[in-house]
């Protein structure tokens, strides 16, 4: 087990109780697909799971070490974060660095990575999301898909436990889409961990080990992608999923 | 232009010349770099909201942008020795046209601090860094891209306002205009020949400003 969170909860002050009971366990080789309506909590969960967000109470377990989500200490925030990758649904690159020094960044200033090694390793990176042709590319020349493809290898470069997700592909033109899509795939078929929050259910279908359906700061049910498409026998779950098959 | 007008401004131009380069030219490097340290320090503060300090720097801010230059020139130079605190003319200038600077570059740099995506911090923190590290490698060297137009106004602002200086006794060129005009009496010819170095000064600094957006645009406009 790679990641388990208990109870985790979160409220705002404007928005009330966004996460009400959260529980997710997390095994080595999972890829996570978490879906639901819109405002069911789930950019907020994976926000919490990294800190972006502070969770107001819970546990979490993570590469075998607890921590109470009450108090947890900055710099255990910052050690858990040194093992995880999160992409955002806007990239989020750093405008003022090229592709490459975007990669190297997290290796080089948070790692104290020699700068050589760095450069190495963000190229490889590069490579295997398809851009070792735009390595010195500043952001604004690059396409929205290719500027995600970046920030994937940025979240890859530092061989993280775990990647977030955070609806990869909702800022994206459909035939940019899919090569992000297919990056992803691959990254998944390669073992790597994943949480993923996404709206594309047919990939979810495809790449998932479990589907996680959330709802009102909840996670109402957790199961494989067949059990989940076939056996559904939750109105709620009908109802989402026929609301996406009209779009 | 008579004969005399001209040998007076040719014999005056190195004499006013001089106290620029000597004076103007220090008291304005020093003034603002140090006014940039103290900006920088202010709207980092007012950026990351730390709680108390950040009124105070606020009160600053209100406080120097809302009272003149020449009045807090005074209060120091002036002032201040009435209650045993007294000060040398060129420090002080350094120090109150610094303090002026810094109020008004501060506030320049909080507005180019919160024009850059916010996202950029978090997306710092997630591959490892610290905020002070995400501040310091992404989101300042974007902002001080970003404000480097207004800055560059501020400097041109700031080597005329050193004039102001002549008040409180620095024999910079404005002071050094006044007597060498007491002399000789061609106010007309003589303030502008100070006003033309004054240009000079001016156009050589917003050359090196379109320089500087120039090297700093080098990737781009979002």
């Amino acid at each position: 087990m790679i990641l388990e969170v208990k109870n985790m909860k979160k409220s705002f002050p404007e928005a009330g109780e966004v996460l009400k009971n959260i529980n997710l366990s997390v095994d080595k080789g999972d890829v996570i697909a978490v879906i639901g309506p819109s405002g069911g909590g789930k950019t907020t969960m994976l926000r919490c799971l990294n800190f972006l967000e502070t969770p107001d109470s819970g546990t979490m377990i993570f590469d075998g070490a607890e921590y109470d989500l009450r108090n947890i200490s900055k710099s255990d925030i910052y050690s858990i974060r040194k093992h995880t990758g999160f992409v955002f649904q806007n990239y989020n690159l750093f405008l003022n660095k090229t592709a490459i020094q975007n990669v190297a960044e997290g290796l080089v200033t948070a790692r104290k990575m020699n700068k050589k090694e760095a450069r190495a390793k963000a190229e490889l990176a590069l490579t295997n999301v398809g851009l070792a042709d735009r390595l010195d590319y500043y952001p604004n020349r690059l396409s929205g898909g290719q500027q995600q493809r970046v920030a994937i290898a940025r979240a890859m470069a530092t061989d993280p436990e775990i990647i977030y997700f955070d609806e990869p592909t909702s800022a994206l033109d459909p035939e940019l889409t899919r090569e992000v899509l297919d990056v992803i795939r691959r990254l998944a078929g390669e073992g790597r961990t994943m949480v993923v929050v996404t709206h594309e259910l047919e990939f979810a279908r495809n790449i998932a080990t479990r589907i996680a359906f959330m709802e009102d700061g909840e996670i109402v049910t957790s199961s494989d992608p067949e059990t989940f498409f076939s056996s559904v026998n939750n109105e709620r779950i009908e109802q989402f999923l026929s609301n996406i098959k009209i779009k | 232009m008579t004969e005399r007008v001209a040998r007076i401004l040719i014999e005056s131009f190195p004499k006013i010349l001089l106290p620029g380069l000597k004076m103007t030219v220090p008291l304005t490097v020093l003034a603002f770099s140090l006014g940039l340290v103290i900006a920088v320090i202010t709207a980092l503060i007012q950026y990351v909201k730390i709680p108390v300090i950040k009124e105070i720097s606020r009160f600053y801010i209100w406080v120097v942008r809302g009272t003149p230059l020449l009045v807090q020139l005074f209060v120091v130079f002036y002032g201040l020795p009435s209650i045993g605190i007294i000060t040398q003319p060129f420090p002080t200038a350094v120090l109150v046209f610094a303090i002026n600077e810094g109020a008004y570059a501060a506030e320049t740099i909080r507005a180019a601090l919160e024009s850059i995506p916010h996202g950029q911090l978090e997306a710092g923190l997630c591959v490892g860094m610290t905020r002070a590290q995400t501040m310091r490698r992404i989101i300042l060297p974007q902002a001080f891209r970003t404000a480097v137009p207004t800055l560059g106004n501020e400097l041109i602002s700031m080597v005329k306002d050193t004039s102001l200086a002549a008040n409180i006794t620095v024999m910079e060129m404005f002071m050094t205009t006044q007597r060498i005009n007491s002399v000789y009496y061609e106010p007309l010819a003589l303030y502008m020949e100070v006003g033309l170095i004054y240009l000079i000064f001016s156009t050589v600094l917003t050359k090196l400003q379109r320089l500087a957006e120039k090297k700093l645009a080098s990737y781009g406009r979002r």
